[in-house]
């Protein structure tokens, strides 16, 4: 048999620094989701137990939640360009209901990021922001009023939960439901008909620029 | 802990029922301020009994409060508060320090399971090996009573002694007292002699006598009685404290929480299975060789 020889087309999507600043956040964001879950309904506590200890993760929370506000400011600095919604994001917006049921007819394309994604980016990043604010009151419980304290309780608390239920729409998107999105932030790169299909006006603006990378591929 | 499992009426962040079995009685301890003095005795006793070493070393700040608050090494304190009451100048001498609620914000609020415990007596203690120093239970509390220590990282406050209680004495602030403002006993007991006192006091004038055993919290197991009932703020007390933040925090928010995360996944689970995998088919032509 025949060795099949076939030329592969990829975009490179994100540079390593997109790559690892995504990381970092991903990381810290789920040491900090595991470890507040713990503190938060005494079913996950065990959590605390697996990541070394209840007082160990009593500390750790906010210093990771340090590190993950500087890496999501990173972030933030490095997309926000690419972030701002459009007229045509909101058409996207309006034809989600068919992208999310898997219809392609009548979703406009999207840029570099489809308006979910940059939805769930702005959602990410207020939700940080305020959570950092109320973090840092609930680090030094003695240093500040009751009343400040119990807003940020639930400011914490509820910000949290919408940060996780944001992560698992993330997680579901980019592990299972929009096959290829994986390869784009660990690789760096998708293969050209993902862009084509679901970045279009992105490809568009990438296509014939170095960002094409024509390999020779062995199956 | 001074008191066996068997005596455990409620335990912090337990999933499962609190251990006790054993019919204690109730007890509590009766600060009746319009016989108290300010002599501390109770404030020394206390750290005596408990072996705390108080920082003495502050400012002095205008007053003859031995401390300004409660401190992680100070677990009682008799407040100074200067107020005006009818037109005139009124030292309220009231001993503050735990409240040992009937419903305790800080309990409920505690995270790490063990780490606060309720005996069936009514005592509220902290265990400080189980303590994660999280601070929940500062703000859990309506009263601002327990405190962080900066150097151990654990939280502290009045164990109403729960190891003299345990061993059948009264608490070393109660014995110490030299004019009976504090007594100590089955909470019965020591509610008729709080109605009797504010009987006495209406009898002598102070007609807006009135018990502090807020409902709010469950009742307390500190109960003052107080010559101006109608008031307890100026005596440094909160007038309705309630533990309805707690509610809030670890209820409604908690079953938020679970529908968001069990949902979404749940959610999840439904979208993929109807609606399956998005792939984009491979558009390369196959070139070369094709066997």
């Amino acid at each position: 048999m025949a060795v099949q020889e076939r030329r592969r087309v990829l975009v490179r999507r994100y540079s390593l620094f997109e790559r690892i600043i995504h990381w970092v956040v991903a990381v810290t964001f789920v040491y900090l989701m595991l470890s507040g879950l713990a503190l938060f309904w005494p079913p996950f506590f065990w959590l605390a137990q697996v990541l070394g200890g209840p007082t160990l993760v009593r500390m750790m929370h906010p210093i990771v939640g340090i590190a993950f506000i500087v890496a999501l400011l990173v972030m933030l600095a490095m997309w926000a360009k690419d972030m701002v919604l459009d007229r045509l994001d909101i058409a996207w917006l309006k034809a989600a209901p068919k992208y999310a049921t898997g219809q392609e007819e009548g979703v406009p394309e999207s840029g570099r990021f489809n308006a979910g994604q940059k939805l769930l980016f702005y959602l990410q990043i207020i939700a940080g922001v305020l959570l950092l604010l109320s973090g840092v009151i609930l680090w030094f419980p003695m240093q500040f009023s009751a009343g400040l304290r119990q807003a940020s309780f639930i400011v914490h608390d509820l910000f949290a939960i919408i940060a996780i239920g944001a992560l698992i729409l993330h997680v579901y998107m980019g592990l299972f439901y929009i096959r290829g999105s994986l390869q784009g932030m660990v690789e760096g790169v998708v293969s050209r008909a993902w862009a084509r299909a679901h970045h279009g006006r992105w490809y568009r603006q990438v296509e014939g620029t170095s960002a094409i990378i024509t390999e020779e591929a062995h199956d | 802990m001074a008191f066996e499992p068997t005596a455990i009426k409620a335990v912090s962040a337990s999933v499962t029922p609190a251990p006790g079995v054993k019919k204690l009685p109730e007890v509590v301890k009766l600060i009746d301020v319009s016989s108290c003095i300010g002599c501390k005795a109770c404030e020394v006793a206390c750290q005596e009994w408990n072996d705390l070493p108080a920082n003495v070393n502050r400012p002095f700040f205008g007053s003859y409060q031995t401390l300004p608050d409660l401190d992680w090494n100070f677990w009682q304190l008799i407040k100074f508060n200067e107020v005006q009451r009818d037109g005139r100048f009124i030292w309220t001498l009231t001993k503050y320090q735990c409240m040992h609620c009937g419903d305790p914000g800080c309990l409920r609020a505690c995270p790490a399971p063990g780490a606060i415990v309720q005996y069936a007596n009514g005592i509220v203690d902290f265990v400080q090996e189980n303590c994660i120093g999280c601070g929940f239970c500062i703000t859990g509390c309506p009263f601002d009573v327990p405190r962080l220590s900066p150097s151990t990282g654990k939280v502290y406050k009045c164990t109403l002694c729960s190891d003299r209680v345990g061993a059948g004495l009264e608490p070393a602030c109660v014995k110490a007292c030299p004019t009976k403002c504090l007594s100590f006993g089955a909470k019965d007991q020591m509610l008729a002699q709080a109605n009797y006192r504010v009987e006495q006091l209406r009898a002598i004038g102070y007609d807006k006598a009135a018990v502090y055993n807020p409902s709010g919290v469950g009742g307390t197991h500190a109960v003052y009685v107080l010559p101006y009932g109608d008031s307890p703020e100026i005596y440094g007390l909160p007038k309705n404290p309630t533990v309805s933040f707690v509610d809030v925090w670890k209820g409604g928010l908690r079953w938020l929480g679970n529908l968001v995360i069990f949902g979404g996944i749940l959610g999840a689970i439904l979208h993929y299975l109807r609606f399956g995998p998005r792939r984009v088919p491979s558009e390369e032509p196959v070139s070369g060789d094709n066997g």
